[in-house]
């Protein structure tokens, strides 16, 4: 499986013997090319056209983050996948309300069942989410019965809400409480740790995209617009619970972030550097964690899954095979 | 899968089986690599290697591991290269 590369130094990237070399204060190092996927960049760093031809022709996609860590934007080289046949299906998919709808629903679906998931693990690990597990389960009810995609947000807002507020009963420690979700910037150190995973798990996302047929603008649940892309944040709505709040949990209860981590400058609270690099540690040891994948019948990671997901649409948009999403048993 | 490579090649040809081998794998210490590799890569390198060694003279090794999961990587001494996801 190709590698992700994280880049926290300043310094220069270049071309160099047909690979990538990376040149910074902390010394010099080579980057195995045909070994990466996607490279996350954090520091300052310079870089010219000749790399970016080179990253293109290696279908190597980068992802720039802000000094804050918030997702600056990528450089999504060009598609080597080109399907216009892909394209006018995932707008069919789009125009038609009923067809979008469906696929919407599905995604809330993913999502609504995989937080029920990760509520009952805890649930039987005495912890008490009674009654919170009850309110989630009342709205998942709805969201089949709801006759447009702004009714369905609204929904998934709700149902968000009460998960949240099961943050506090799960992880009972009084330096990550929930209070409200506040964003842009975040004002809490759990909404911190909430907000760096989910802009990591777009970017994950996004890059399985790439590496497939279809066109990351056209979104279902999240609407099409002018601006970003859309596709990737439908698909990471199934996967944020199993995978980047089980990451906040592990970081959280085994103490490996700790309240000193963030720093409070700018409004908002932000990760320092050494928070950015545990929780991507253990971010990326999730990722290439294998589960039995029960209709293959082999193992597969969960960054394997996402790309399965991906192909499911695929099918689904050909009207070959129905979209059903990704369920976690566990 | 796992592989650590090891060369020994003439000076001439040094050079060139590096900066091969830099492509897929880790610069450990001179002469050594190693990292996850693909089946397919794997053939890609030693194709690309057996284009620029000469076999009467060179000799390149691979060690081949399916998982590192019983293996534990040691060292003495200074840490020159080997793998990092942060940089």
């Amino acid at each position: 499986m190709k590698k992700s590369i994280y880049i926290f130094s300043d310094g220069e990237l270049h071309r160099k013997d047909n690979t990538l070399f990376f040149e910074g204060e902390n010394g010099r190092k080579f980057i195995p090319v045909e070994n990466t996927s996607e490279i996350m960049i954090f520091g300052e760093v310079s870089l010219n056209k000749r790399f970016l031809e080179f990253i293109s022709q290696s279908e190597i996609i980068l992802h720039f983050f802000n000094y804050y860590g918030y997702y600056v934007g990528s450089y999504y080289p060009r598609e080597h996948l080109n399907s216009g046949y892909m394209i006018l299906k995932q707008a069919e998919h789009y125009n038609d309300d009923n067809k979008r709808l469906y696929l919407a629903q599905k995604f809330i679906e993913g999502a609504y069942k995989n937080i029920r998931q990760v509520l009952k693990y805890y649930q039987n690990r005495d912890k008490d989410l009674e009654d919170i597990i009850y309110c989630i389960e009342k709205l998942g009810e709805l969201i089949n019965g709801t006759l447009s995609v702004n009714e369905l947000m609204a929904i998934e807002g709700n149902i968000r809400e009460y998960y949240y507020k099961s943050f506090d009963v799960i992880l009972n420690n009084r330096d990550f409480e929930f209070d409200v979700r506040s964003k842009r910037p975040p004002k809490n150190s759990l909404n911190t740790l909430i907000s760096f995973g989910n802009s990591l798990m777009y970017t994950t996302v996004l890059s399985e995209i790439y590496k497939t047929h279809l066109a990351p603008r056209i979104g279902y649940l999240h609407s099409t617009n002018f601006r970003r892309f859309s596709l990737n944040l439908d698909i990471a709505e199934i996967f944020k619970p199993i995978i980047i709040d089980r990451v906040i949990f592990s970081v959280v209860s085994k103490n490996m972030i700790k309240k000193d981590d963030f720093d409070d400058n700018a409004e908002g609270l932000i990760l320092k550097e050494r928070g950015k690099k545990i929780f991507i540690e253990e971010y990326v040891s999730k990722l290439t964690t294998t589960i039995k994948h029960r209709t293959i019948g082999n193992n597969v990671s969960y960054r394997r899954l996402i790309r399965l997901e991906l192909y499911k649409l695929e099918k689904h948009l050909m009207e070959e095979q129905g979209y059903e999403p990704f369920l976690a048993q566990w | 899968m796992f592989i650590i490579l090891v060369y020994d090649v003439n000076e001439k040809r040094v050079n060139k089986v590096l900066k091969t081998c830099r492509k897929y794998l880790n610069w450990v210490q001179n002469s050594v690599l190693e990292g996850d590799i693909s089946d397919a890569n794997l053939k890609k390198l030693k194709i690309e290697l057996s284009h620029i060694i000469n076999k009467k003279e060179d000799s390149v090794i691979f060690y081949l591991l399916r998982t590192t999961k019983y293996s534990k990587r040691e060292i003495m001494g200074l840490e020159k290269g080997g793998e990092n996801m942060f940089i």
